[in-house]
């Protein structure tokens, strides 16, 4: 029989991204499920599959008996098209049905340039974008995921959101939602009651956003009996037994991190000022190396990958490092398994492992000091020196590594042209300690790389009310780092900024740029965070169009007395804490980790991991 | 050390993966059953297996084959049912042979079987395409596309049902490293020789493979 699914398929690349059936996925039937489940990530496959939120959320969820969670991606421009020619809507991976009538659609907010492939998604679905227009027939929409903490951007499109860790938070939304569908489905303003009342849960809808004649935000206030004063991150306290899959799904083509991701700890104790993961996922919590090793174990065997990578923010701050990469060197050798370790601080230590794993060939090193000089490394607690980041290149020189890549931000707050310069300056001395390695100790052919990125101030970070730089100062301290790298062998790697500008506008955005996103998809962006579908020129004109200054978003330093869109929001992490370390940044202060000394941040709070060691 | 050759079919369900994709989860497979490839010598060592006629993305078959060796001495029972139970839903194993040496040469597959379910408009007579002496299509080649008479290595061609809208074709053409013909070809004959016939969508089949008459499995 020739199907309208097979003329669709065999008209687009990549065809398996909207096949599903992979090796353990999971098939349940549809029609005895009492609540459809669609977790939604706005990107496509490749993208969406490498995501290890959505592995655990997904078998969580599938564990239950009354719930199928099924995946929904975002189809590449050419699925759209075909699916637009025959009458398609966006549909489950698993089952292929549309999910214009599921029960929830979940969509994790990984990053803010997603936001236009929300909508599109949406209406692809043929689901009203905004939330106050759907009524009990379609589903109630939430988010989650890092950007969730300040999603004040697309508060109208989403019924709620959860803020922080989901393995738990996901069930209790769920069991409402079985009990309000049980009940007759009869108000969806029941239902967002009841869950309102859930730590960490977020209805937009039941507060209400003034502002002064400024623009900035006058006050935020619950409207609504039930909604909290204030909503607070939930966390696994018990990080180091809380629920990992049993599975994992194989994807039939490659995916970006097509490999075991085995999650070692969650948060940091760096506190490096410009993180927003590093403070937002406090407080560090570790996972004991024996489970560990067992879920290594268990996972591989499952799905026969060849490769197994460690997910955590900083590898070498996992406690029992040494115990961890001994068994899983036991594993990886016996069944030739390869195992990348990112994030991983240079030192013997670490050297001596990548030798044990890497063997024969010596792929390329990266180091991220971030900043060009001292001074702005202090100024950010990147609490890495020069010295540190030379005797590393030294040891793996010697070792016989040749491909070195160095990852800065430029335009960090109080960033001047000496320390662009300092980039240069940091990658020569790089090189030079290549050249004074003598000949037989190292290998051919040296390569460096110097990689930057923009700077963009982020909530929830001791930069939240930093100036971010103008494009134009970004071309200039482009050009200037340019023209201060003088060797042949040291190349230059930049990020553009106009994705950097855009995702600034959002990550410290308000409501009033909801609007704005559902023009611009209507005038056809999407995939944002995609090279070759990024439209800056509509995304300026629709801005226009609206009568929203994006630059209000972006270069203007926020006083501490101003009310910051996010602040309703409580992380843990306190805002006297941030304005703290945002003084010491201005005195090039740096602050201790969190296992040398606590800093008060107000993660102890939770009660869990690293404060209470 | 034991090479084998096994027989296997895919479904609809998984007709969409390319040969690449489907070596590597054939990799994956072998490591989820515990069984061991054997491994070429040298710099950049790979497991040993072949697949003898990579399939094109979208066609679904009941006659693939390949040769593998594992690190072992199971009989082709145990190794079938053994890879079976590991096979993502959609490929299965029909059939399986310990062999030495060359004693079965998928080298020299040289014919195979299509179903094809074909939309078109116009009418379809086959018979008459089949009188032709000569059908030259162009043909995609190593060094790019070139007519090519592709007549000879049509040994059969048959309709099997017609609604008018939709037909069904069994064809049997050449196939293997010295003259390859795709079925695609086969309907390019039919739009540029049958008067009035326009191609439209096709779903295409593999039936069989066969080499000097006779299934390898």
């Amino acid at each position: 029989m020739i199907t309208t699914r097979d003329k669709i398929l065999s008209a687009v690349t990549k065809p398996t991204r909207y096949t599903g059936g992979e090796l353990n996925s999971v098939i349940k039937d549809g029609s005895a499920s009492f609540v459809r489940f669609g977790f939604c990530f706005a990107d496509i496959y490749e993208i969406a599959m490498s995501h290890l939120g959505l592995k655990i959320l997904y078998h969580t969820l599938n564990e239950r008996s009354d719930t199928y969670c099924e995946r929904v991606f975002a189809p590449w421009t050419d699925m759209e098209d075909e699916m637009k020619k025959h009458g398609m809507r966006l549909f489950a991976l698993e089952s292929g049905d549309e999910v214009t009538h599921f029960d929830l659609l979940g969509f994790t907010l990984q990053y803010e340039l997603c936001y236009s492939t929300i909508v599109n998604m949406l209406n692809l679905a043929e689901i009203p974008v905004l939330a106050k227009d759907r009524d009990e027939t379609y589903p109630i929409i939430c988010g989650g995921g890092p950007c969730a903490y300040n999603a004040e951007p697309v508060a109208d499109i989403f019924d709620f959101f959860m803020m922080g860790e989901g393995e738990d938070i996901i069930h209790e939304v769920v069991d409402e939602y079985v009990k309000w569908k049980k009940s007759g489905k009869k108000n969806k303003r029941d239902y967002l009651e009841a869950i309102a009342e859930i730590e960490g849960v977020y209805v937009p809808s039941f507060y209400d956003v003034e502002y002064n004649d400024d623009n900035t935000v006058k006050s935020v206030t619950p409207n609504n009996p039930h909604a909290k004063a204030r909503v607070r991150k939930r966390i696994m306290s018990d990080f180091a037994s809380a629920y990992t899959p049993e599975t994992i799904i194989v994807p039939f083509g490659e995916v970006v991190h097509d490999r075991v991701m085995l999650e070692i700890m969650r948060g940091c104790l760096r506190g490096c000022r410009f993180c927003q993961a590093g403070y937002i996922y406090r407080p560090l919590r570790e996972r004991k190396a024996e489970r560990l090793l067992g879920i290594a174990e268990n996972l591989l065997t499952c799905s026969g990958y060849d490769e197994i990578s460690l997910s955590s923010l900083s590898t070498s701050d996992y406690g029992s490092l040494k115990e961890l990469t001994d068994g899983l060197l036991k594993i990886t050798e016996e069944k030739k398994i390869g195992l990348s370790l990112p994030s991983l601080r240079i030192d013997n230590f670490s050297l001596e492992l990548m030798e044990k794993v890497q063997k024969v060939r010596k792929t390329g090193i990266t180091f991220a000091p971030e900043a060009g000089t001292q001074r702005l490394r202090d100024v950010i607690n990147k609490n890495i020196t020069e010295d540190d980041v030379l005797k590393s290149a030294d040891m793996l020189f010697r070792g016989g590594w040749t491909t070195v890549k160095l990852y800065f931000m430029i335009g960090l707050p109080s960033e001047t042209m000496d320390d662009v310069r300092g980039i240069a300056e940091l990658a020569q001395k790089v090189l030079d300690v290549y050249f004074a390695v003598p000949k037989e100790e190292r290998a051919k052919n040296i390569n460096i790389t110097v990689s930057t990125s923009s700077f963009v101030p982020k909530p929830f970070t001791a930069f939240q009310w930093a100036a971010q730089d103008t494009r134009d100062m970004l071309i200039e301290k482009q050009d200037e780092l340019k023209k201060s790298i003088q060797s042949k062998r040291i190349r230059y790697n930049w990020h553009d900024n106009k994705t950097s500008y855009l995702e600034g506008v959002f990550a410290r955005g308000d409501r009033r740029l909801c609007p704005v996103i559902i023009k611009a998809a209507e005038n056809g962006c999407k995939f944002d965070a995609w090279g070759e579908h990024f439209k800056f020129d509509t995304w300026m004109d629709t801005f226009k169009e609206m009568g929203v200054d994006p630059d209000f978003y972006t270069t203007r330093e926020r006083g501490y007395d101003e009310v910051l869109p996010w602040d309703h929001i409580d992380v843990g992490v306190t805002k006297s804490f941030l304005m703290r370390e945002n003084e010491k940044a201005k005195r090039a202060e740096t602050t201790a980790n969190c296992r040398q000394k606590c800093a008060g941040c107000g993660a102890a709070s939770f009660g869990a991991g690293v404060c209470h060691e | 050390m034991s090479d084998y050759i096994l027989k296997y079919s895919r479904d609809e369900r998984v007709k969409y993966i390319s040969h690449l994709d489907f070596m590597r989860l054939f990799h994956r497979t072998i490591r989820r059953t515990g069984l061991n490839f054997v491994f070429s010598q040298g710099f950049n060592p790979h497991p040993i297996m072949t697949v003898a006629q990579p399939l094109s993305v979208g066609v679904t078959s009941d006659c693939e084959y390949m040769r593998v060796s594992f690190d072992c001495d199971l009989d082709a029972d145990e190794i079938m049912s053994t890879i079976n139970a590991a096979l993502p839903p959609g490929y299965k194993i029909l059939a399986a042979k310990k062999v030495h040496g060359k004693e079965i040469d998928l080298t020299k597959l040289d014919r195979a079987v299509y179903n094809v379910e074909l939309e078109y408009e116009g009418s379809a007579d086959v018979d008459a395409l089949m009188a032709h002496d000569e059908l030259i299509v162009p043909k995609k080649t190593k060094s790019g596309v070139k007519d090519s008479d592709i007549r000879p290595y049509i040994y059969s061609l048959e309709k099997t049902s017609d609604d008018g809208k939709t037909l069904t074709l069994t064809m049997c053409v050449a196939v293997g490293s010295a003259y390859n013909l795709k079925p695609q070809s086969v309907i390019d004959a039919m739009e540029k020789y049958i008067p009035n016939f326009r191609a439209g969508f096709m779903n295409v089949h593999r039936a069989s493979m066969t080499c000097g008459g006779s299934e390898p499995l």
